[in-house]
């Protein structure tokens, strides 16, 4: 008889350790972590029986207007959902999906955001509301582009990979990319890791004021963090100055990362929002900084479960690209042939070899993401998830996704109700 | 010409008024600037602005056109992402001069601080004095001539560019090496000092990439079938 496989030298890890016996260095891959963490799916909503109404489906309203960074910006971003389209890089992701994901976005009345490596003129012409990212790299960063913003994100760390840049590798970085990034074609390119011209919370605030002055105070101007530390990030953020907060937490995704990073660093989402709620509400500025959730937002319910936590929006990032089509056999594709694994389980996004045009800058590979369809679908997710969250608002009782709260919720496992500092369901105690 | 007087307004107000002065070609003077943070900051036009005193952060920057001439020291991140233009500063610099500048000329009379010329990407800076520590990190494009000595790690992690040095090399950065300097390129080292006054004609030496750190140098078994 041959036992089962040792959990410490699992087969995974001994596969693990020959590829880096193989490579003498880190692994680089895709997508998300594959650790397993407490998500929303370990909480569940407390929905109407006799001490409270449910509303109508049919005929009540459910408001899911969103207003983000309102504190000292003359137009904040007013969105007609809870919900936005995260940075991705044009160089990560082909000038089709950025396109598209502009697009879907003014379909349904919300943002999307530039990403590492500068604005696609394409993406800005299909983008009702666009977020334009500063980040350490400062690729392609204009300021023609940064006035002609709907708001401003700087960006001091990305949740899959805190505490380092991002990353590119060279079968991606060709001509027009190099050109935009002002890199030489072909190079694997590493993102720096801090700001090249601020480093702390001080000078930050002033870097705050410059952008203010650069967009003459019109624009909100949010700070993107990676869930570390985030009591003590928030706070500091709130206090240089930041209209909106983005928390990105450990399963936010990424199209590179160094894998040690992807598995091994950052919080996850649930634990990550209430702790950026308590540091807001310590500061007195709850619900004036607007507090945004990022990381494994996959529905409509994860969308409600953050906002019950004290998110005042949601921001997803992989979730439209699997709308767009990723991971998804189409005609044209064959993933088995094409990326070594059946079409479900892909994260090689940093190969370049996309199968279904999306990270990639191969051309023949972007035709097969057609513009016009690939919106359609990532604009009808939007949507679902709107429906989804509006469903489980109603059947609390609530006429706005914004009133749901804490109270609303209860853990199915201890770990969740020591996160999400909600009771365990059966029980008054939160652990 | 019109003059304002930077301490009778906020930065708010001054740098509306120059804008606005800006748009309708006046040339432009600022006394008691009181080296404030963000003067200057974000004009996206030609414009010819001389400020009378030290300025603090990011002062001229974000800014695409304008000739702006400086009587003083300057802050953190003086020209930051300027695109196109020319700054000229008679004093000292501090930390992140011409900080990821993309193009136009920024003159430095002094010293500037730290991390000068920090991932540039084109563009032309000049010091008159030393710089600091990491000067032309991770420098992408562009040109830093500096007539005096560098600080340590000059060129750590440059992409490409150039960055030349008049004295005392503090020390190379990671993947930074000394290239040949031609007799044509210190002539036109010289001629670009001389329009700025300086006579000096120092002997450069060329700090550049040694382009070792290009690329990753293995692949993943699976990566080899796909790449």
């Amino acid at each position: 008889m041959v036992r089962d496989s040792s959990q410490i030298w699992s087969p995974w890890v001994i596969d693990d350790i020959h590829s880096k016996a193989d490579l003498g260095r880190y692994r680089i891959r895709g997508l998300s972590t594959f650790q397993k963490v407490t998500h929303f799916d370990d909480l569940t909503f407390l929905s109407t029986g006799l001490t409270r109404f449910p509303l109508e489906g049919y005929k009540e309203q459910c408001n899911t207007r969103t207003v983000l960074g309102g504190l000292h910006s003359e137009h904040p971003l007013e969105l007609d959902i809870p919900i936005y389209i995260t940075g991705m890089s044009y160089g990560a992701l082909s000038a089709n999906a950025k396109t598209a994901l502009g697009k879907a976005a003014s379909m349904v009345g919300t943002a999307s955001c530039t990403g590492d490596g500068g604005m696609l003129q394409s993406e800005r012409d299909e983008s009702d509301k666009l977020i334009y990212q500063v980040l350490p790299s400062r690729y392609g960063f204009n300021p023609h582009h940064l006035v002609n913003a709907q708001a401003v994100e700087i960006v001091v760390g990305q949740g899959a990979k805190p505490g380092t840049g991002g990353m590119l590798m060279g079968v991606k970085v060709l001509d027009e990319i190099a050109e935009m990034r002002d890199l030489p074609t072909g190079i694997d390119q590493r993102s720096p890791t801090r700001h090249p011209d601020w480093l702390g919370p001080d000078d930050l605030a002033v870097k705050i004021e410059q952008l203010r002055e650069a967009t003459d105070w019109r624009i909100p101007i949010h700070i993107k963090l990676g869930a570390c530390r985030v009591a003590d990030d928030v706070k500091l953020a709130a206090k240089a100055g930041a209209d909106s907060i983005i928390i990105d937490s450990m399963v936010a995704g990424t199209g590179a990362s160094a894998e040690v990073l992807l598995d091994h660093s950052g919080i996850p989402t649930v634990p990550a929002i209430v702790m950026a709620r308590e540091a807001l509400r310590e500061l007195g500025l709850y619900r004036k900084v607007s507090l945004i959730a990022s990381g494994g937002i996959r529905s409509g319910a994860d969308v409600a479960k953050a906002l019950a936590l004290g998110a005042d929006a949601v921001a997803i990032g992989i979730a439209s690209l699997i709308a767009l089509n990723c991971n998804r056999e189409i005609p044209e594709s064959d993933f088995m042939k094409e990326m070594g694994v059946p079409a479900g389980q892909c994260h090689h996004c940093h190969t370049g070899k996309c199968p279904v045009g999306i990270a990639t800058q191969d051309p023949d590979l972007m035709k097969r993401l057609d513009i016009d369809e690939g919106a359609e679908r990532v604009a009808n997710f939007l949507n679902a998830m709107t429906m989804e969250a509006a469903v489980l608002t109603r059947s609390l009782g609530k006429s706005d996704v914004h009133s749901l709260e804490p109270e609303d919720l209860m853990a199915l496992t201890m770990e969740a109700s020591a996160m999400a500092r909600v009771p365990l369901v059966g029980t008054n105690k939160i652990y | 010409m019109v003059t304002l007087n930077a301490s009778d307004l906020s930065i708010r107000e001054l740098n509306v008024k120059i804008k606005e002065l800006a748009a309708q070609f006046q040339e432009i003077t600022v006394v008691d600037p009181q080296a404030r943070h963000n003067i200057g900051v974000g004009i996206l036009q030609h414009a010819t602005i001389k400020i009378d005193g030290s300025v603090g952060y990011y002062a001229a920057s974000l800014m695409d056109g304008p000739e702006v001439t400086i009587n003083g020291n300057a802050g953190w991140a003086l020209g930051d992402n300027m695109m196109s233009g020319k700054i000229t500063l008679t004093k000292d610099a501090g930390a992140s001069v011409a900080s990821t500048m993309r193009g136009g000329e920024i003159f430095v009379g002094g010293n500037a601080g730290a991390r000068a010329g920090i991932s540039m990407k084109g563009g032309t800076l000049v010091i008159g004095g030393n710089t600091g520590f990491l000067t032309g990190f991770m420098m992408q494009k562009g040109k830093i001539i500096i007539c005096g000595d560098s600080g340590e790690a000059v060129g750590d992690s440059m992409y490409e560019g150039e960055i030349y040095i008049g004295g005392k090399i503090g020390s190379l950065g990671t993947d930074a090496k000394i290239e040949e300097v031609s007799e044509e390129e210190l002539i036109e080292l010289w001629n670009e000092l001389e329009s700025h006054g300086i006579k000096d004609k120092p002997r450069f030496r060329k700090v550049v990439s040694a382009k070792k750190l290009y690329h990753y140098d293995s692949l993943e078994r699976l990566e080899k079938t796909l790449i």
